[in-house]
């Protein structure tokens, strides 16, 4: 293995649960309410936690046939050398796209809300540097820093849902099933392209050192994810209904900013942005580290290091030119990506699952690999 | 920040030391290799030889016995040696003994002329000479091939005294000085125990410090004795004056502005960190001893912690996790709030910080970093300036950067408040390491808030937790328990549960002897009414 660190089950639970969470709950919400209406929140939560478990098994039963493999190294021997090493260079590439719609959905949020004079690529470089160096430490101290992070970002949650609670009028939150199933099915199909990005899984089960507790770890996964999307989206949709949070921007963010009590507890939005530039940080972190696991694998390299700054550039690149502005991103965010996602997340991870079992690959049983 | 190694490289910082430390001196004690002679007069000759030039050393010649028949030589360092104590000891016993017909031999003299209560023999110049360095005195007997090595030393060591840097209100009031025996004293009145395992190696080729590694067998962590004599080993340097020259040629990241080495002159602190599971060097010549390894949190912790009351202690605790970060980030928020969030101020409050500042000729992040650095220029003076012009520099100070600074138009009274309150709360951390790692962040911080508003503030702290999660000190990852997190050591950070409490060791550094103690909460008897 390139990288030699070791994560435990906890670190890794953590880890997803940020990968998961702190992105998702700002973007899109609004799409889901224009489709599902008051029952966006269904939408937004209980669908994707389904497709969750389906990523969850697939992903679980290819990662442990290889279960101290990534992902793009097992590739070649499942596919055979050649279409397994276009694979593997096919996920490089692109965990560096999701790297680049990470990093400008980062930017994004920044440029319109505080630094609306900032030019964007100063933004996306110092998020960039920030996250190589993550990389560059490796995946142990990702998962720790992970750990520094998360408490704050779980307390700024609470804290500003617990106070939106307060405005919360439960008639915003009826009928559910106003628009139908079908749009709470394409809304609820949004949201999975953010659960499923716990696919990642494939690049990090290897580090895992506690492999017999995964099935558990995972499953606590997609119940706190579960809980925390449904959470964010209750109190969004019972404060503003509908109607607003379909023209909102960053919903979450405006919450925040809408709280005040006692004329003294007012600018949470502070919160939000302090967290999300950690947030962030750590999650363009991984994809990072897995873009450049994955390339240094495909190339043969002895480092993963070396391939961490060019990564760096085409991330900064590809942000600055596919979505130079907002409307791009939400744009793909809400038309693009799902389909997209959907497909390196679990088709394709399905496939080549399907793929190894026909050809019985790899050891399969949990007791026969090395966990050291 | 081994990603700048080839850029050191470049400059040739990372070659590798040639040759041998030190030019052969040619009666140098470590080249030589000869053994003593019978014969005292061949002694004495090859005595001038290796001390030659060194004025401060007595050869007194004695007879041995009333008949006075036997020669014998007693060679010493006068600044080291105590003349009383080598008159009671030595010159006046052999003087006045009956020396037996048989001959003297150097048993004989072990055993019954010489009261001293450590007595060494050599053969070898090596050592004899080595030991009349440390300041022992050598005693060379006519016909003997061999020396004895008696103790008369003088006392040129502090008595124990309270505490300079780590004072407490509650607690032990003894501390560490510059006499390695008597530190190491310290700790053995405070473990009677024989697990408590001294061990010692001498660093510096000239110097030769002696360096006492103390740790308790069966605690302490595997592996941890181990590597801390391997790095000490490694060190080749002609000579150390402080622990502070040991701490860093042995820190993991020899980058990194925090070591995770603790530094404490308490022996009570070295005393609960070997309890721990941690090893201590202690040693000769600086009260500063060594707790290898600490972590954030211990680094946060006081001695003083342990002897109050557990509220009082948590709410210590928390008061002082605060005052880290007023001490890390106040400057930085003021300068991000002032410069690029006024929004984030109360209307009336923003009202009155423009009043202040109008007519200020800086800009935030300038005013703010002139303050931190007139603070450092003053807190640099006051410990530099002699005793007698303290209070000058104390009055000045004040009035300077309280009072004129603020009259002149030069900074805003609200940069002098947050400036004052980043001092004040740099002090409430115990841990000399850490504060002044913090001192040098707080720099960067201010650098990052003036370009980048509390983004840049945000971006720097990740910076540095990120390069914080890398940093492990011997094994213990520094920001233990935290990060990674092991939820049953949390009871020591920012709480102090009671000590009946913490049944158990902290997870990673005291697993080989996991239980603490029994169950001990107190448990009154049943009131009889």
């Amino acid at each position: 293995m390139l990288d030699n660190g070791r994560i435990s089950s906890v670190q890794l639970l953590m880890l997803l649960f940020t990968i998961e969470v702190v992105t998702a709950s700002l973007y899109v919400p609004p799409r889901y309410a224009q489709l599902a209406g008051p029952g966006s929140w269904i939408a937004g939560s209980i669908i994707p936690a389904f497709y969750g478990l389906l990523v969850i098994a697939v992903v679980l039963a290819l990662a442990r046939r290889f279960p101290s493999q990534a992902f793009t190294d097992y590739l070649p021997e499942i596919l055979g050398k050649i279409p397994g090493k276009l694979l593997a260079a096919a996920y490089a590439l692109m965990f560096v796209h999701f790297g680049s719609v990470i990093l400008n959905e980062g930017s994004s949020l920044i440029r319109i809300t505080i630094f609306t004079q900032t030019p964007g690529v100063v933004l996306d470089v110092v998020w960039v540097v920030l996250a190589v160096y993550g990389a560059y430490l490796g995946i142990e101290v990702i998962a720790r820093e992970n750990q520094l992070v998360l408490p704050f970002y779980l307390f700024s949650l609470v804290v500003i849902l617990g106070l939106a609670a307060h405005y919360i009028d439960f008639n915003n939150l009826r009928p559910v099933f106003e628009s139908g199933l079908l749009p709470m099915a394409r809304a609820g199909f949004i949201a999975s392209a953010w659960r499923g990005e716990l696919f990642l899984l494939l690049m990090l089960y290897p580090y895992l050192n506690q492999k017999h507790e995964d099935v558990k770890t995972l499953l606590l996964l997609a119940g706190f994810t579960l809980v925390a999307s449904a959470a964010i989206l209750l109190v969004i949709l019972g404060v503003f209904g509908d109607l607003v949070m379909a023209h909102l921007i960053f919903p979450y963010f405006i919450l925040a900013q809408y709280i005040s009590l006692f004329n003294f507890i007012e600018r949470l939005e502070t919160l939000v942005i302090i967290i999300w530039v950690g947030g962030v940080a750590i999650k363009l972190a991984v994809f990072i580290h897995s873009s450049a696991i994955a390339a240094a694998g495909a190339l043969g390299l002895k480092s993963y290091r070396v391939t961490l700054l060019p990564i760096a550039v085409i991330v900064v690149i590809l942000s600055r030119v596919l979505y130079d502005t907002f409307l791009k991103l939400f744009d793909f965010l809400i038309y693009t990506w799902p389909t997209y996602a959907a497909i390196v997340e679990l088709v394709i991870p399905a496939l080549v699952l399907l793929i190894a079992v026909i050809r019985s690959k790899g050891g399969g049983r949990l007791e026969n690999r090395s966990d050291s | 920040m081994a990603m700048f190694h080839w850029l050191l490289n470049l400059f040739g910082r990372n070659r590798q030391a040639s040759g041998p430390l030190k030019k052969p001196y040619p009666v140098e004690p470590e080249q030589e290799d000869r053994l003593l002679s019978k014969k005292l007069d061949d002694n004495k000759q090859v005595l001038g030889e290796i001390f030659d030039h060194c004025e401060d050393l007595v050869t007194r010649e004695i007879r041995i016995g009333k008949q006075g028949s036997t020669r014998a030589l007693a060679v010493f360092f006068d600044p080291l040696v105590n003349h009383e104590a080598l008159e009671e000891s030595v010159t006046e016993p052999l003087q006045t003994i009956q020396a037996p017909t048989s001959g003297i031999t150097m048993e004989w003299l072990m055993e019954e002329a010489v009261p001293n209560a450590r007595v060494l023999m050599y053969n070898r110049w090596v050592d004899v000479a080595g030991e009349i360095t440390k300041g022992l005195v050598a005693l060379f007997v006519d016909g003997q091939d061999r020396a004895l090595l008696l103790t008369a030393k003088e006392d040129i060591d502090r008595p124990v005294m309270m505490p300079q840097t780590e004072s407490v209100a509650r607690g032990s009031l003894d501390a560490f000085n510059e006499n390695g025996r008597l530190n190491l004293a310290l700790v053995r009145k405070r473990l009677h125990t024989t697990r408590l395992a001294v061990e010692s190696i001498d660093i510096g080729e000239i110097g030769k410090t002696r360096i006492y590694i103390v740790y308790l067998k069966g605690i302490v962590y595997e592996g941890l004795v181990e590597e801390i004599k391997a790095r000490l080993s490694r060190i080749r340097i002609d000579g150390i004056m402080a622990s502070g020259q040991i701490e860093e040629m042995i820190q993991d990241a020899p980058y990194s502005p925090i070591s995770g080495i603790g530094t404490t002159e308490r022996p009570d602190r070295v005393v609960s960190a070997l309890l721990q599971g941690k090893a201590a060097l202690i040693f000769d010549g600086t009260p500063f001893s060594l707790i290898i390894p600490s972590t954030l949190a211990t680094d946060m912790q006081s001695p003083e912690d342990y002897y109050h009351r557990y509220w009082f202690s948590t709410f210590m605790r928390l008061i002082r996790w605060g005052a880290f970060l007023i001490a890390l980030l106040a400057p930085a928020f003021y300068v991000a709030v002032t410069t690029f969030h006024q929004d984030l101020i109360p209307t009336d409050f923003l009202m009155s910080i423009l009043a202040s500042r109008n007519g200020v000729p800086f800009p935030g992040m300038v005013e703010a970093i002139i303050m931190v650095l007139a603070f450092e220029v003053l807190q640099e003076a006051g410990i530099r300036l002699p005793k007698p012009f303290g209070q000058t520099i104390g009055v000045v100070g004040a009035i300077l950067i309280g009072q004129v600074a603020v009259s002149a138009g030069l900074v805003s009274p609200v940069v002098v408040v947050t400036i004052s309150l980043t001092a004040i709360a740099s002090y409430t951390i115990s841990s000399l390491g850490l504060s002044t790692g913090i001192r040098a962040l707080r720099i960067f911080f201010i650098i990052a808030a003036g370009i980048m508003g509390l983004f840049g503030v945000m971006v720097m702290f990740t910076m540095v937790t990120f390069q914080a999660c890398a940093l492990r000190s011997f094994g213990i990852p520094y920001l233990a328990p935290f990060a990674p997190l092991s939820l049953g050591d949390l009871k020591d950070t920012f709480v102090r549960v009671p000590i009946w409490a913490m049944k158990m060791r902290p997870r990673l550094q005291g697993y080989v002897e996991p239980v603490k103690q029994d169950d001990n909460k107190p448990k009154p008897p049943k009131p009889r009414e």
